[in-house]
């Protein structure tokens, strides 16, 4: 401990403080304009200058370490004046007005705390020199001439998102800040993550939604609802309306960071086209009709149904986007209500290969390590996986990573935008997954740079292994893969060698015939070079959606229970606690059900929170199957395109920010969702609406629940792992990592540390190769790839409905440009891509971040329906369909010729 | 009566003395290196050994020399800081960036006999275990740019740089960075983040002290271009030897820059301490005296940043007679040019450039022309620097352009007293605002004057005082 005088009061504090965090430890606040906890100290505005006794002239508390025996005076004369001068030269030309419209900015605050006037106006003629000004922006406004000079927009721009998007022109005086190319931000290469708006201490930067609707009057912490990285924000409102959405600094999994969705996307939530009752079809059209009568309807349809066609003719969709409740409450009620295991979710579509692949391999199907590792690894494989777009927060950690020397290995047919960044960018051919993680696991073992230790501690099945991985020579797999042998070595060196090296994978390792494979493939070379069960290793899937974790670990799985656990072995002890029996026929999944629909075996659908339409592929079959279909009962805070075209029931749900829960981000944390807002109209919580038609269908005691923790309550009962996770820890403490066995137990960070889950060792598996079953033709020569923008979120329900829709507002064909040439095609230009399945029409975008010969595209948009085209193929275990290949061809459209 | 001393400018203004390799190798070129390079260890009363490079180090730090830039700090002792057990490289600049107004020496250097620079930065660089060098100059010096790298090849091709250096087993490569025009750009860290290729905003220390985190993170040394040739002969003479040039705790020999209204403005090497800056003045082997029929008004005695002097200050300096401290009254002309005695003048030799000021100059004038040239060259970074480098600038030009009042002597003052001091990040701060404070101090009654006489003359005119227009300041700050 230091021992420190401060103002006269004799202080204790650990090593390691600057003196500014010493301060606000005791609450002695300094006025700093340039600094941020986010970013590294700067020292430039001066303000924070204390005295310490014995120094020649000034300090800065900022950048200054707090050394034992300092005599420090935080407020004396001289200070006090240094910083009265200061605030009065940086304000002599600020606007004034800008001070009395938001007293509460920090520099408005200073000015206020030191009695300093503004000396500029918003009626002033500009300076010779003009301040930036940009209105384009749909979320970011910019008006620098409320500029302090304080750089936090460059530096959070360059440190924390990596984006580089500001620049100081000038010098002296005529200091400027603005994009560094163009006039305005996004020409500038913004990707509206927000992080400079919520670190601007006087409003030059604001957010628009703040301007238009008012500074909030109400703050509540929440997790995002987009994608997995499960980022806590603070939602703000006034009047009963968000205005803003800001970052929460103790976020565990974010730190202070968000994106353009959880940032800025939430206006879906007051969409005019949302609707705010509940409706049935009849005769073609909706009808708004009372809770009680559409309960009353459905209780008595899925009676009929279960007694007409027995009750595996029912299946029930539960929502990767809805709470952990929401899809306990959901999986009991096909279980306990319908008697089903006919109960599946969105997963399905995305990572239960990776669930599967790893509970088969270490014994848990989650993330081994935390998303914090990833500034401890010094090699990081991002296989699959573009997170830049689809995980904007995580993506921004992985570049600052590279940014402090750690090696990027990037494996993807495309350059994603990490690859400037990387050390080494494994391009390879789709669908050859496997092909290049053995070759990088026989280029390991040829160069003897395996973990013996942990090989001989953990592992079983190493010499077969060995002896199986042979055939993967890197000069046999650059045949299949075209990944260069040399560099398949120099990936495997790097992996093996410059340690710990952690790996995090998307759905360009899952969604394909051998997706499971794939990542048993990805986990055999963490095994064999020890890279598991330490901090900064690990084999990390990045989940796409909020709680696309937590609904299969809820038990929204035919197979699976709470917890995870097969049906199979815990039936007694769900039984025993439900105390009704659980159904005994094997449940199948949202893929069997498509096909069980389409030959009339399945009969009822109900579908919370989940497009089929838009979101599976081969969008023909899946329209003939839902057709079939007696009854669809749509679930969702919006008419998503299953409800419009085959809707005959739809229950307005809450969104996230209307009810309270948990969610399970991708690093298997725990964090507590709250109400920030009534529910719009009659919309309410999923879990409402369903224990409401369980009380209709006479199981109301298995269903009385009065509250989202009272469901959590029961589900950690069941689930051993999160029974140290409760509420009032959760409000506590913040997001906590199941295993977590007990209310003393702080969670558990890394996975396999000296046992897998399901023992001391495993084995190595041998993955053999299939090769995907449809290459490209004569008739379509094109290898279409799949994958996510920045801007949109999967079926783009919410975004859609969000200014997003005004920087993504359609899919775009990438090609190379020698395909484009060699098709004549020109950026913009309507295409229509087909194949097998059908064709969908969409603009041309000439990217090289591509190869010749393949094409990419998302499938956000309702006016492409780019699922139109995509396969039918499947996971060979887990049945999830291969979007990331389909063979399509380029049809150039005539133009119509106008009459 | 004081002599020059030739010891860096030995030869290069000589007839016939050329740049070229071969005619610095006939004038005991690279003998130095030579003898660095054959230095072998040295056993240690403690039973360890010295190795060449530390024997050379503690030459250095023997010889006492101070670092000719500006700041006058040791040399041996800045080496010393050097983090040499972070396993990272160990980078040297030469800091060629010269701009201090007033100050032509190291250009002398570059121009003339730039083999003594690099010989000198080979020295040091072999003793300091550095791979790779810079030569950062200035942006405004593109045949100097030209000279060295002319020079690096000839040295390269004789195998005094590159791989394994005359057989030693050393290598070195040096590369030269050309400046784009900041004065910014002479402070080391700023300097630092130029080669790094960014804006050349200096950087905070704490925790960015370059011999610990320099260029690219790295440990780095940054001298000054004299400061390295006197490296080479530190070598030549061993460092004892080099101590006795001098005086104590001043040692060696320093070229002075001497401008403004003297008969013979030039550049002087002298033994440091060893003449007065009235010598410098008035002496027939410097200055010569003043122009015909003017009177000495004041003195800038290091570079336009150092403390104006006022003719006939008096000052008391600490002298060591009969082994005893005593204080004696000294006036300003009878003030050793060195070091420690400028500074106990409250002032410093800084670059050792002397700017004469007689009494034809106008000293608001003077200090407006100053005051404009830091306005124009502030970074930007800092606030107090920023803002208060413009302000002062305003007020001076106000009262250069008819629009003074009284009070702006005080409020000049009030802005220079809050940048200095720790209150900036660099120390730009205290060089824009020193001849602020010290021009003020020293000749108040004639800013109160011209203000007074503008306020006068506004009040027969019965016109108010104008407030600078934003074009107005635009034409202030890019008058150059």
């Amino acid at each position: 401990m230091l021992q420190v005088n401060i103002n006269g009061q004799p202080r204790q504090f650990p090593e390691g403080l600057t003196i500014n965090q010493a301060l606000r430890q005791i609450a002695v606040e300094v006025p700093t304009l340039c600094h941020d906890d986010r970013l590294q100290p700067y020292g430039s505005c001066r303000l924070c200058t204390v005295e310490v006794k014995g120094v020649n002239g000034l300090v800065t508390a900022c950048n200054t370490q707090l050394r034992d025996g300092m005599e420090i005076l935080t407020h004396s004369d001289t200070v006090q004046g240094v910083r009265k001068t200061l605030l009065g030269l940086i304000a002599k030309d600020y606007p004034v007005e800008a001070v009395a419209q938001f007293p509460d900015k920090q520099f408005h605050r200073y000015l206020r705390e030191y009695n300093v006037k503004a000396g500029g106006s918003r009626k002033s003629p500009p300076p010779a020199v003009p301040y930036m000004k940009d209105t384009t922006h749909p979320y970011i406004n910019v008006d620098m001439s409320q500029c302090v000079t304080c750089f936090r927009c460059v530096r959070i721009c360059e440190e924390v998102q990596g984006q580089f998007v500001w620049k100081a022109w000038n010098r002296g005086d005529q200091t400027r800040i603005g994009p560094v190319r163009g006039e305005t931000l996004q020409d500038g290469g913004c990707v509206s993550c927000g992080a400079c708006v919520d670190t601007c201490p006087s409003g030059a930067l604001e957010d628009l939604t703040l301007l238009l609707r008012g500074v909030p009057t109400d703050w509540t912490k929440t997790i995002c609802s987009y994608c997995g990285t499960g980022c806590e924000v603070n939602v703000g409102t006034r009047n009963g309306q968000i205005t803003t959405i800001r970052p929460s600094m103790e976020g565990p999994s974010n730190h202070g960071h968000a994106c353009v969705k959880g940032r800025y996307a939430f206006d879906y939530v007051t969409a005019k086209d949302r609707p705010l009752s509940p409706m049935i079809r009849r005769d073609g059209q909706w009808q708004k009709v009372s809770w009680s009568e559409v309960n009353q309807f459905i209780a008595d349809k899925l009676r009929e149904a279960a007694a007409k066609h027995g009750p595996d003719s029912i299946g029930v969709l539960s929502s990767a986007r809805g709470t952990n409740e929401e899809n306990y409450v959901a999986q009991k009620f096909a279980r306990v209500v319908l008697g089903t295991n006919n109960i599946d979710c969105c997963a399905r579509v995305c990572h239960s290969p990776t669930a599967a692949a790893m509970k088969m391999t270490l014994g848990t199907g989650a993330a081994t390590n935390s998303l914090d590792d990833i500034a401890l690894a010094r090699t990081i494989l991002v296989a699959g996986v573009n997170p830049t777009e689809g995980h904007p927060v995580t993506g921004a950690r992985i570049k600052q990573a590279a940014r402090h020397g750690a090696k990027l290995i990037i494996v993807d047919p495309r350059e994603i935008e990490l690859c400037e960044f990387a050390t080494l960018h494994l391009q390879l051919h789709a669908g050859t997954n496997v092909v290049l993680f053995n070759a990088i696991g026989a280029a390991i073992i040829e160069a003897g740079l395996v973990d013996q230790e942990f090989i001989r501690t953990r592992l079983t099945e190493y010499m077969e292994y060995c002896e199986f991985i042979k055939q993967f020579a890197p000069e046999q797999a650059e045949k299949i893969c075209g990944v260069p042998a040399a560099k398949i070595r120099e990936a495997a060196r790097l992996y093996a060698t410059n340690k710990p090296s952690l790996s995090v994978h998307g759905l360009g390792m899952t969604e394909h015939i051998q997706g499971t494979e794939g990542i048993m493939a990805l986990v055999n070379l963490a095994l064999i070079t020890g890279n598991i069960g330490k901090p900064g290793s690990g084999i990390n899937p990045l989940r796409g959606q909020n709680n696309v974790q937590g609904a299969p670990h809820m038990g929204s799985e035919p197979k699976l229970l709470a917890g995870y656990v097969p049906l199979t072995e815990a039936r007694g002890r769900f039984e025993a606690a439900w105390q009704v029996p659980i159904p005994t026929n094997p449940g199948i999944n949202m893929i069997e059900m498509m096909e069980a629909a389409d030959t009339g075996k399945l009969k009822v659908l109900w579908s919370i929170g989940y497009d089929i339409v838009m979101t599976n592929p081969n969008m023909h079959f899946t329209r003939r199957a839902m057709e079939k279909l007696d009854l669809v009962i749509v679930q969702d805070i919006f008419i998503n395109e299953t409800a419009k075209e085959f809707g005959d029931v739809f229950l307005p749900a809450a969104s996230s920010f209307e009810k309270d829960g948990t969610f399970m981000n991708g690093e298997r944390r725990i964090q507590r969702v709250r109400q920030a807002l009534p529910p719009e109209g009659e919309a309410r919580s999923d879990w409402e609406i369903v224990c409401d038609i369980a009380k209709l269908m006479g199981k109301g005691e298995h269903f009385a629940y009065k509250s989202a923790e009272e469901i959590w309550n029961e589900v950690r009962s069941l689930w051993p792992e999160a029974a140290g996770i409760s509420y009032a820890r959760l409000d506590k403490l913040g997001g906590l990592q199941w295993p977590c066995l007990d209310e003393n137990d702080p969670g558990t960070g890394t996975l396999h540390t000296d046992r897998f889950t399901h023992g001391k060792t495993t084995a190595l598996r041998r993955i053999e190769y299939v090769a995907p079953p449809k290459l490209t033709t004569k008739e379509f020569p094109f290898l279409l790839t799949t994958g996510r923008n920045l801007y949109q979120y999967n079926a783009a329900t919410q975004t859609a409905r969000t200014p997003n829709d005004s920087i993504h507002s359609t899919d775009y064909l990438q090609l190379s440009s020698a395909d484009a040439a060699h098709l004549g095609l020109a950026n913009g230009e309507i295409v229509r891509l087909r194949s097998e399945q059908g064709s969908a029409d969409l603009p041309v975008k000439i990217s090289d971040t591509v190869k010749d010969g393949e094409v990419y595209t998302t499938f956000h948009s309702t006016r492409v329906f780019l699922n139109q085209i995509t396969t039918s193929h499947r996971d060979r275990y887990t049945k999830t369909p291969e979007y990331k290949i389909t063979a399509v061809r380029i049809e150039k459209l005539e133009p119509v010729a106008s009459s | 009566m004081p002599q020059e001393f030739k010891l860096i400018l030995k030869h290069l203004d000589n007839p016939g003395y050329t740049p070229d390799i071969e005619c610095y190798l006939r004038h005991g070129g690279y003998d130095a290196l030579k003898k660095a390079l054959a230095i072998q260890p040295k056993d240690l009363p403690d039973g360890k050994k010295a190795s060449p490079q530390e024997q050379i180090r503690d030459d250095v730090k023997l010889s006492g020399l101070r670092g000719r830039g500006g700041a006058g700090f040791s040399c041996g002792l800045k080496w010393s800081f050097v983090d040499r057990r972070s396993g990272k490289p160990i980078y040297l600049i030469c800091n060629a960036d010269e701009s201090e107004p007033g100050t032509f020496k190291d250009r002398q250097i570059i121009h003339k006999d730039p083999h003594q620079l690099i010989e000198g930065m080979i020295v040091s660089c072999f003793a300091n275990d550095v791979k790779l060098a810079y030569i950062y100059i200035r942006g405004e010096m593109p045949k100097g740019a030209k000279l060295l790298n002319a020079a690096l090849k000839e040295a390269r091709a004789k195998n005094f740089l590159g791989k394994n250096i005359l057989g030693s087993g050393y290598d070195l490569e040096i590369h030269v960075h050309r400046g784009a025009g900041a004065y910014i750009c002479g402070e080391e860290t700023g300097l630092i983040e130029s080669l790094e290729g960014k804006r050349p905003y200096p950087r905070i220390k704490p925790p960015y002290f370059p011999a610990v985190l320099g260029l690219y993170m790295c440990p780095t040394i940054v001298n000054n271009v004299e400061t390295l040739c006197n490296v080479k002969h530190i070598v030549t003479m061993g460092g004892p030897e080099f101590a006795k040039l001098g005086t104590p705790n001043n040692t060696g020999t320093r070229i002075v820059s001497l401008s403004g209204q003297v008969k013979r403005p030039g550049y002087y090497e002298i033994e440091v301490g060893k003449a007065t800056i009235g010598q410098l003045i008035n002496d027939p082997a410097f200055g010569g005296g003043l122009l015909d029929g003017r009177k000495l008004k004041a003195v800038i005695p290091g570079g336009s940043s150092s403390k104006v002097l006022k003719a006939g200050e008096k000052f008391k300096l600490k002298r060591k007679i009969e082994g005893k401290d005593v204080e004696v009254e000294t006036d300003m002309l009878d003030l050793p040019y060195d070091f420690d005695s400028l500074q106990q003048a409250g002032t410093m030799s800084g670059s050792s450039a002397i700017i004469v000021i007689d009494d034809s100059v106008d000293i608001v004038g003077a200090l407006a022309n100053l005051s404009e040239f830091y306005a124009h060259e502030s970074c930007g970074q800092c606030t107090p620097c920023r803002e208060g480098s413009l302000w002062m600038s305003k007020t001076l030009h106000r009262l250069t352009h008819g629009e003074g009042r009284k009070q702006d002597a005080d409020y000049l003052v009030k802005i220079a007293d809050n940048i200095p001091g720790g209150k900036t990040i660099c120390a730009f701060g205290e060089a824009c605002s020193w001849p602020v404070q010290s021009f003020v101090a020293k000749f108040k009654d004639e800013f109160v004057a011209k203000g007074a006489a503008d306020e006068e003359r506004r009040a027969k005119e019965k016109v108010q005082p104008k407030i600078a227009t934003p074009a107005e300041r635009k034409e202030l700050t890019t008058a150059h």
